[in-house]
């Protein structure tokens, strides 16, 4: 099929999907391509934060303002809720070791408009009566908000749709050609192909296999991602749930010998956070194998031990199912997008790691805003893909 | 448990304007009316319609209710029942106590 598309998007997540929204309500005629089905990816299994308390000082927390903000913004002309909700969180901390560390932590975070504060072992058990006796004190914020992924994908595609977006799934794009004309040719596994002036390359994890179509080196790898699901249950406490011992790991790397084996074999860290249906998500590990995206017996038992660690009276409460996501990480930690440098019209926009949930709304429209050559507000260059220097693939 | 099986026979199912009511998945109280909705948005496999919906999310996670939903999609887009239904199912295949869950030892019932 030639002529009458504008941008071409490989890969439908949330990042496809929400960079597809942004596009069309820019004007522009947009094929999204996927080669699996609806939220088959990372965008499918993962929790549903919109989450500021894990986020040092920086360009991350300054997106995530900024995202929240288009959310909100677009919960009231989607005129859906998309199960946002706002609980709060709460960042558990087990030892004065901890303690000390998050102290200064919260401080940078305060300076930076962050409305965070410490709060002490009894105040953290009003907001969580089941917590276990051994924590000393906690974080509480709340900023810390959530809204469910699928919600989130179903309303970009639906008013996306509205406004003339094709989503074509089970379709693999399998190659990448530069016409003499200038247009990009997307060749996909059924034998179709698609004509445009810009491709954008939203395929997450899998953004490296995108990349290299057009002899590019896109520096991300796949992180595992485990999450167990708990039965639905009543609340157990007011706010969200993570463990200020992974978090003091990735400021201070001395402070690692805090972990267990098993929390060091499968990067545990404790995610605690009621979803949309009522039931409990617990997670997660952060594991580097490839694309394998099976839960595996050692995974569940690892988040299960950390969650009752934390929490002992879950014990008897049951576990529904298991799921593994594969997060897409950068070697900054930032997110890649923008075009790439020698290949105009072909952009990236791939790399949010922990975040994509997030970060979809401001990533989606500031990608739209690069496409259509918009002035932006802010400053981009730091998520450039140009910034990793050397851009041919061999 | 709160899901039974609902047999739902071909005719009640083409019969919408009657029917867009009836309870397909019990668990997350999805109707007719939303499953038909999803696959005409383009949602076309359980899969699909289970993240679009929350059809067979809950409690019995779809043992109730898939089949029921691969007839309606097979049915709806003419699609074959293989190509609808999903191709595998993960630990754990029943709920189970997070106490219980620990005593597991291998990995044979992990499946991909
Ligand atoms: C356990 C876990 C918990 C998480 N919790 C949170 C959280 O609380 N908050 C938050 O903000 N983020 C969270 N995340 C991160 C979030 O899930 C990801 O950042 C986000 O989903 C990435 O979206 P994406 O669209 O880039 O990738 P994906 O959703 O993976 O989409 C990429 C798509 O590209 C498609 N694709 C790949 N190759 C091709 C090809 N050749 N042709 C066509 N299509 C192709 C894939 O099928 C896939 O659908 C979590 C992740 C995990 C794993």
């Amino acid at each position: 099929m030639t002529g009458g598309t504008d941008v071409v998007i490989v890969g439908g997540g949330i990042i496809g999907l929400a960079a597809g929204y942004f596009l069309s309500k820019a004007g522009k005629r947009v094929v999204v391509i996927d080669k699996g089905g609806f939220a088959d990816g990372a965008s499918g299994a993962c929790d549903d934060m919109i989450l500021f308390q894990s986020k040092k000082p920086g360009i991350n927390l300054e997106l995530t303002f900024e995202s929240l903000e288009l959310y909100k913004r677009l919960i009231v002309d989607f005129d859906d809720s998309m199960q946002f909700k706002n609980l709060g969180g709460m960042v558990l901390i087990e030892n004065e070791a901890e303690l000390a560390i998050m102290e200064q932590f919260v401080r940078e975070q305060r300076s930076y408009g962050l409305d965070v504060e410490l709060i002490d072992q009894q105040d953290a058990r009003k907001k969580q009566p089941f917590l276990s006796d051994h924590i000393i004190a906690s974080t509480y914020s709340m900023m810390d908000s959530q809204i469910d992924p699928f919600h989130v994908m179903r309303a970009f595609e639906k008013q996306g749709s509205k406004l003339g977006m094709q989503i074509i799934r089970r379709n693999a794009v399998e190659a990448i050609d530069l016409l003499g004309s200038g247009n990009w040719k997307v060749s996909c596994a059924d034998g179709s192909s698609w004509e445009a002036p810009t491709v954008v390359n939203a395929a997450g994890a899998w953004a490296p296999s995108i990349g290299a179509m057009v002899d590019l080196s896109v520096p991300i790898v796949p992180k595992r991602g485990q999450i167990v699901l708990s039965e639905r249950i009543p609340p157990i406490g007011e706010t969200n749930l993570w463990n200020a011992k992974y978090l003091v790991t990735k400021l201070h790397k001395d402070s690692a010998t805090a972990l267990s084996e098993e929390e060091k074999a499968l990067g545990l860290s404790l995610a605690f956070t009621r979803s949309a249906g009522g039931t409990y998500l617990m997670g997660s590990t952060r594991e580097y194998v490839g694309y394998d995206k099976s839960t595996t017996i050692a995974g569940i038992k690892g988040i299960i031990n950390l969650t009752l660690g934390y929490l002992p009276r879950m014990s008897e409460v049951g576990i529904v199912r298991a799921m593994a996501g594969l997060r897409p990480e950068t070697p900054d930690g930032k997110m890649i997008l923008g075009e790439h440098a020698d290949r105009p019209g072909f952009f990236t926009a791939a790399g949010h790691e922990g975040d994509g949930i997030a970060l979809a709304p401001i990533t989606g429209k500031l990608l739209s805003d690069l496409v259509c050559n918009n002035r932006i507000e802010r400053r981009v260059d730091e998520l450039s893909p140009n910034r990793f220097g050397g851009t041919a693939h061999e | 448990m709160n899901c039974r099986p609902i047999v739902l026979e071909a005719q009640h199912m083409s019969d919408e304007s009657e029917n867009r009511d009836m309870l397909i998945c019990r668990c997350e109280e999805v109707t007719l009316g939303e499953i038909l909705d999803a696959i005409d948005d383009g949602f076309v496999t359980v899969k699909d319609v289970k993240r679009a919906t929350r059809a067979g999310m809950g409690l019995c996670q779809g043992r109730s209710c898939s089949r029921t939903i691969a007839r309606i999609i097979s049915q709806r887009t003419g699609r074959p029942l293989e190509e609808v239904l999903p191709k595998s199912y993960r630990y754990p295949v029943r709920p189970e106590k997070m106490a219980a869950a620990l005593s597991k030892e291998s990995e044979d019932e992990s499946d991909r």
